[in-house]
């Protein structure tokens, strides 16, 4: 228990003296995750959409399939797109293995299926009335996508940080292919899981403080956002 | 066929609801500045019609007669969707401010800032809720939220409107609004289709009176004068078998 105790108390110490090292973990993290969820968004909304409003064979499979990925463990997603991504697999020649870049696109794998199955039922869930009055007010149908899409905007934003929150604790994929390269692939949960394994429990604890942290902030500002939106309607 | 007062004509439309018949019209011809009254029992697929005539419901077939061309009903969608405006009977108001919601159509049309402006304001003093401009419209009334969809649609200058129930759940005095705002469309040179279960205050307003039954549409006479239509509308309006048609079901 002293140990514990003793090694909160350097986490905190740590954190608030600007230790360098620990701030580089955090910043690649953020970097990282950050980029993950906003480039998987670009993706996953139009496609949550086109499966909410579209009509064409295989929809339901396509909706299923998405529900269960969510559920893929990250090592699983990790394999994959290392045996992709190594020397000797189809993108070997992109030299993409052991960089900030790989962890990106796990991330995005791990990411899509949580955006395109929350965006699909928050958009089923939309007035389908909005969809309609912005196509015979004349807008095009990307527009009146757009449109619905801002319609259903509290429910999306919970969307993203559920995705957000997916990749930004996930260790599988990150290490393994980004490898935990310090000041470069090494992000917060490789770290705690690195740190611990040395018997290094302050950084860990001050690392996974940081997840802590960003976890409550970011689900204060979704209901503070969402407690605005009930306050209009 | 056509006639120098119609606006727009549909032939040939066929929907099918779960494999049944829902609608099989031969032709519905709509003029200029004309207030059609549609009714028909509840699931007669009123809105459906209206709907299909917006652009926004997919019929299994239709022609569409527009500007002295023929086009098959998708691809009339386009052309058809900037003169036609279809209202829901409980409009849908984005989440944004009145002025916002009115001026969506002239965003979407282009329009520069300073005159989307200008002409929401007049649109405002024109639906007489100027005072309601910067409210978000997510806490308007039923009444005025009908109110302020006439105006954001009038705002684009339609061709026709199609008014689903304008004045299904609301009180006398938003009726009477709402009514004194469609009789303005008309004089302004809009046509005007509304279904409707308060016939006899509506057939007032209307030219014409159509009923929906079994999927074909019959035009009934108008008691607003306690006569039948006047001579020189009765072929405005047709629902006649077309010329090719082998076997004629003439309804009305």
């Amino acid at each position: 228990m002293d140990s514990l105790v003793d090694a909160s108390k350097q986490a905190l110490m740590l954190l608030f003296s600007g230790d360098a090292t620990l701030w580089t973990i955090v910043s690649i993290s953020f970097k990282v995750s950050a980029q993950a969820v906003l480039y998987t968004a670009v993706l996953a909304l139009p496609l949550a959409f086109i499966l909410a409003y579209g009509h064409f064979p295989g929809r339901r499979p396509l909706i299923a399939l998405f529900n269960s990925l969510m559920a893929v463990p990250a090592v699983v997603i990790g394999l994959t797109l290392y045996l992709l991504l190594s020397r000797s697999g189809p993108f070997g020649n992109l030299r993409l293995l052991f960089t900030q870049q790989a962890m990106i696109l796990g991330q995005m794998m791990l990411c899509l299926p949580v955006l395109v199955a929350m965006g699909h039922s928050a958009i089923q869930a939309a007035d389908r009335r909005a969809w309609e009055t912005a196509l015979t007010l004349g807008a095009s149908s990307w527009r009146a996508m757009q449109t619905l899409l801002f319609e259903v905007r509290f429910a999306l934003f919970a969307a993203l940080i559920a995705g957000f929150g997916r990749i930004i604790a996930e260790v599988g994929s990150s290490m393994m292919v980004g490898a935990n390269i310090l000041n470069h692939t090494r992000n917060i949960p490789t770290a705690i899981a690195l740190e611990t394994s040395k018997g290094e429990f302050s950084q860990g604890i001050a690392l996974g403080l940081v997840l802590l942290i960003l976890a409550l902030l970011l689900n204060t500002a979704l209901t503070l956002l969402q407690g605005r939106g009930e306050m209009i309607a | 066929m056509s006639t120098k007062q119609e606006l727009i004509a549909y032939s040939d439309l066929l929907k099918l609801y779960n494999g049944k018949c829902l609608l099989d019209i031969e032709q519905l011809v709509i003029n200029h500045s004309e207030t059609l009254l549609l009714t028909g029992a509840n699931g007669s697929g009123k809105t459906t019609l209206l709907k299909i005539l917006a652009g926004l419901n997919t019929p299994e077939r239709c022609q569409v007669h527009y500007q002295q061309r023929t086009f098959s009903w998708k691809n009339a969608r386009l052309p058809t969707r900037l003169p036609a405006i279809y209202l829901h009977q409980h409009p849908y108001l984005f989440d944004a401010s009145v002025s916002d919601n009115i001026a969506y159509g002239l965003r979407r049309a282009g329009y520069k800032r300073d005159r989307t402006r200008q002409l929401t304001e007049e649109a405002l003093i024109w639906s007489k809720l100027e005072h309601l401009a910067d409210r978000n419209a997510k806490q308007l009334s039923g009444g005025e939220r009908q109110r302020i969809a006439l105006a954001r649609a009038r705002i684009l200058h339609p061709r026709l409107l199609l008014l689903d129930e304008p004045t299904s759940s609301m009180d006398q005095s938003a009726c009477e609004q709402t009514f004194f705002l469609i009789r303005n469309l008309r004089h302004e040179g809009v046509a005007v289709v509304v279904t409707s279960h308060q016939i006899q205050q509506l057939r007032l307003l209307a030219d014409r009176h159509l009923v929906l039954e079994s999927g074909k549409l019959h035009e009934v006479e108008n008691s607003k004068h306690g006569v039948k239509p006047a001579p020189h509308k009765t072929g405005t309006v047709r629902v006649l078998p077309t010329r090719n048609q082998r076997n004629p079901d003439h309804h009305g």
